[in-house]
C-alpha cells in the first residue's frame, strides 16, 4: 500500500515538474525544475529494484549534468533575456503532435502492454552483479565509452574556448556575416 | 509491487512533455533539458522492462546512457556557448550557420 502512494506522490511531482521545464519562460527555473524532476525518477528507479542507478541518477543527472547546464545558463547570463514568441503555428502544432502521440502510446500501453505474470524471485541488481556483468560480457563497450568521453572533452574544450591570443579572433569568426 | 504498465506509462507522459517542449521552444538550452527529459524517461522504460524480464542488460544499457547522455550535455552546451559567443543569442532559430 506505501509503495503505491510513494508511486503516485512521486510520478505526479514528475510530471509537474516536467511540465514546469517545459512550460516556464526563465531557464534558470526549468533547470531546478528538471532537477526535482529528476529527483523523483530516481525515487522511481528504488520503486523498480534498482538503488544502484537510482543512486548514480542522482549523483550523474541531478548533480553533474544539471550543475553544467545550471553554469552554462548563468555564465551566458540568459535569465535576463526574454524569449521571442513562438510562431502560433508551430505552437500549435507542437502541442497538438505531442498530445496526439501521448494519446496514442498511453492507448497502446493500456491496451496491449498488460503483463499477467508478475516477476517472481529477487533480482539481483546490486553494484556487484552490474560490476560483474560490465566487465565480463560489456568490456568492449564500457572501454569505447571511455574514449567517447574522452573524444567529448576535447571536443567541448575546442568548441568553448576563445582562441589562445585573447585578442586575435578565429578565423571563424571573420568569415561571418554579422 | 507495482505493475511494470504505471511505469511505461509515466514513461511515455514524459516522454511526450519533451517532444513537446523540443517543438515548441526557442531557447536552445529548455531544448536540450527536454531532450535530457527524454533520455530519462527511455531510462525508466528501460528499468521497467528490465524487472519485469529479470533481465541486467537492461540496467547496463541505462548506464551508458547515462555516459552517453554525460558527453552529449558537454559537447551540446559547449556548441551553445561558442553560439553565444558568435551571435549574442542562444535562439536556435537564429543559429542558420549552415544555411545555404
Amino acid at each position: 500500500m506505501l509503495e503505491y502512494v510513494i508511486f503516485f506522490f512521486f510520478a505526479a511531482v514528475a510530471v509537474i515538474f516536467a511540465l514546469v521545464v517545459v512550460l516556464h519562460r526563465n531557464p534558470v527555473v526549468g533547470a531546478l525544475s528538471l532537477v526535482v524532476s529528476f529527483f523523483s525518477l530516481a525515487v522511481m528507479y528504488v520503486l523498480l529494484d534498482a538503488p544502484f542507478l537510482a543512486a548514480l541518477q542522482v549523483i550523474v543527472y541531478a548533480g553533474a549534468i544539471m550543475v553544467l547546464f545550471l553554469f552554462v545558463i548563468m555564465l551566458l547570463n540568459l535569465q535576463h533575456m526574454s524569449e521571442p514568441a513562438t510562431r502560433p503555428i508551430q505552437q500549435f502544432l507542437g502541442y497538438t503532435a505531442s498530445a496526439a502521440f501521448a494519446i496514442g502510446v498511453v492507448y497502446y500501453l493500456v491496451k496491449y502492454a498488460v503483463f499477467t505474470t508478475m516477476p517472481s524471485g529477487i533480482f539481483h541488481t546490486d553494484s556487484t552483479s552490474i560490476g560483474v556483468a560490465i566487465f565480463e560480457s560489456y568490456v568492449f563497450p564500457f572501454e569505447m565509452v571511455s574514449i567517447l568521453l574522452l573524444a567529448a572533452i576535447v571536443g567541448a574544450l575546442l568548441l568553448s574556448g576563445r582562441s589562445s591570443g585573447g585578442q586575435a579572433p578565429s578565423p571563424v569568426q571573420s568569415d561571418l556575416p554579422s | 509491487m507495482i505493475p511494470t504498465q504505471w511505469f511505461l506509462i509515466l514513461s511515455a507522459i514524459l516522454f511526450a512533455i519533451g517532444v513537446c517542449g523540443v517543438l515548441t521552444r526557442k531557447n536552445g538550452i529548455t531544448i536540450f533539458m527536454s531532450i535530457e527529459l527524454m533520455v530519462n524517461a527511455v531510462n525508466l522504460t528501460f528499468l521497467a522492462y528490465a524487472r519485469q524480464f529479470h533481465q541486467l542488460h537492461g540496467l547496463i544499457f541505462v548506464f551508458f546512457v547515462m555516459a552517453i547522455a554525460a558527453a552529449e550535455a558537454a559537447v551540446g552546451l559547449a556548441i551553445f556557448i561558442s553560439l553565444f559567443h558568435h551571435r549574442e543569442t542562444i535562439d536556435v532559430d537564429e543559429a542558420n550557420l549552415m544555411h545555404w
